[in-house]
């Protein structure tokens, strides 16, 4: 009986805590095979951003629009409005997208759009045996199939998350003006408070995003078993991991961020 | 003109298929002929309590903290640490719980429906039950979405007091600059119960549609085990244009025109 009880809790917190070492052990694997030479992954790299780009910068700009024309929009925009100060709104917008939903709609948008398929493409390849058909021929699945789309996965991301901002800042742009109010103080206020710590930051925090998204996707790609249900398992597994990752990251990255950076939380 | 009518092919003929099934399923559930498979709703409503709440209930939770820090950093820029419990009540209550809550449903939930039925529909067990006498229809889907809205309502509420718990101890345990009484006195009169209302119907519309398009997804799966993984990857990114869709449009509809907050006349 307790022995029962013992393994009912125990067994899952093993293998997720075998999980998390697994990965850890792909992400090292990764970044040497990504420095050590030869470099035979640019073809692939190439590829993998284009599908990436493709894939994504539709529903990309949509959310990254609906994300700030909500929250930080319309709620922040009623608030303002009380207390007839409008024209704040800008500064608000520097700290609501740049440092927190750019980065957190970039990332979901990644996730669920470009993580899914490479996890859903991955784990294709594994179940028709593709991969063990390649280790055999010498290619080494990891140096050829995971680099480039870890380092395709950063680099999008990245880049990404700048067009979630200026969407986001067109989000801000279209509830000033179903506010009736002119866009000069809205833009005013805007780029005093913008700060390059604020810019660099949300971009090394999406640099990160996409290092997990794409570890994550790729482990549960490179480990799909079980035939039919195999993969369509591993890609909801790949997408429930990023997400608490996503979130897990964030919080602990934008707190360090603002504990060490105090010039970031003035209001100019 | 032909790559417009193509891209409008593309487009409009899914949807409108997707509109018909989902129709259908709302419709089974609307005329109780889904109580012939209580047991089965049963059955799927007790799935998703033990396999999936606990990870919607965390991602709620931890986007509470997120919301906690920037509230309590942004009111203390503005040198008034008290008021941080007018960003989070906003922030938790009105926009980032229905958003994780949907978007935590749509990646364990709407991609498990996927990758189930659709691994039920390659290894050909729905054209058993067909052949079985069975409405696969009515057995597989409405049964899901009949467990589903008999939970999720709960489940809801629970996901608005993870946030709130989450909010609490970054704001008041862990910055520390107002106390529990003070952050709570600001933190209750900026919102009332029918904010809470208005926030679940955006919860419940997201839900709705996560599980929909899963059902969708997996019942209409083709081309063996790669399909499944191609369907449930697809079922995503339909998830994620609908859940911002709900979301905006839900904002603009219920607080648009109306802060709703304790200020002025």
């Amino acid at each position: 009986m307790l022995r029962a009880v013992g393994e009912r809790t125990f067994l899952p917190l093993r293998e997720f805590i075998e999980t998390i070492g697994s990965m850890g052990v792909l992400t090292g694997k990764t970044l040497t095979s990504a420095v050590r030479p030869p470099y035979p992954y640019g073809k692939e790299f190439v590829t993998q951003f284009l599908f990436a780009v493709r894939l994504c910068w539709f529903p990309m700009i949509v959310a990254s629009v609906a994300f700030t024309y909500g929250p930080s929009g319309v709620q922040a925009a009623n608030f303002l409005n009380l207390f007839g100060a409008i024209d704040r709104l800008g500064g608000l917008f520097i700290v609501a997208v740049v440092r927190e939903f750019a980065p957190l709609v970039c990332a979901i948008v990644m996730a669920g759009v470009a993580g899914t398929a490479i996890c859903a493409d991955l784990g294709a390849r594994k179940i028709r045996e593709e991969l063990d058909a390649l280790q055999v021929l010498g290619v080494d699945p990891i140096k050829n199939l995971v680099v480039p789309r870890f380092l395709a996965l950063m680099l999008v991301t990245g880049m990404f998350n700048v067009y979630a901002v200026i969407f986001g800042t067109f989000g801000g742009m279209l509830v000033t003006v179903t506010n009736g109010a002119p866009l000069g103080p809205f833009f005013a206020t805007y780029f005093t408070n913008a700060t390059p710590t604020e810019l660099w930051g949300s971009l090394l925090k999406t640099v990160m995003f996409g290092a997990i998204i794409a570890i994550v996707c790729c482990y549960k790609g490179l480990t799909a078993k079980g035939g039919a249900e195999g993969v369509g398992r591993a890609v909801n597994q790949a997408v429930v991991i990023s997400f608490l990752g996503i979130g897990a990251f964030n919080y602990v990255f934008t707190q360090t961020l603002l504990a060490t950076h105090p010039e970031l939380t003035l209001v100019r | 003109m032909s790559t417009l009518r193509s891209i409008g092919n593309r487009t409009t003929v899914p949807f409108g298929h997707f509109l018909r099934f989902a129709l259908r399923v709302m419709g089974d559930v609307y005329r109780l002929r889904v109580m012939q498979f209580f047991g089965e709703v049963l059955r799927q409503a007790g799935i998703l309590v033990t396999g999936s709440v606990l990870i919607v209930l965390g991602l709620v939770f931890i986007l509470g903290l997120q919301c906690g820090i920037e509230g309590a950093y942004g009111a203390r820029a503005v040198g008034a640490p008290s008021v941080s419990g007018a960003f989070t009540a906003l922030c938790d209550l009105r926009e980032v719980t229905p958003y994780a809550f949907g978007y935590m449903m749509a990646a364990k939930v709407g991609t498990g429906i996927v990758a189930e039925l659709g691994s039920m529909r390659i290894s050909d067990e729905i054209d058993a039950l067909e052949v079985m006498g069975f409405d696969s229809l009515l057995y597989l889907c409405a049964t899901r979405l009949l467990g589903m809205w008999m939970v999720l309502p709960f489940v809801y509420i629970a996901a608005v007091a993870f946030g709130f718990v989450g909010s609490y101890i970054a704001v008041v345990n862990q910055i520390g600059e107002v106390s529990a009484g003070g952050y709570f006195q600001i933190f209750w009169q900026f919102q009332n119960p029918v904010d809470l209302l208005y926030s679940a119907i955006k919860g419940m519309l997201m839900a709705t549609m996560v599980v929909l398009v899963g059902c969708y997804y997996g019942y209409y799966a083709s081309g063996g085990p790669v399909g499944v993984g191609t369907a449930t990857a697809k079922s995503m990114v339909v998830n994620i244009f609908g859940i911002h869709a709900i979301g905006m449009v839900g904002t603009q509809l219920f607080w648009g025109g109306n802060a709703r907050a304790p200020i002025g006349g």
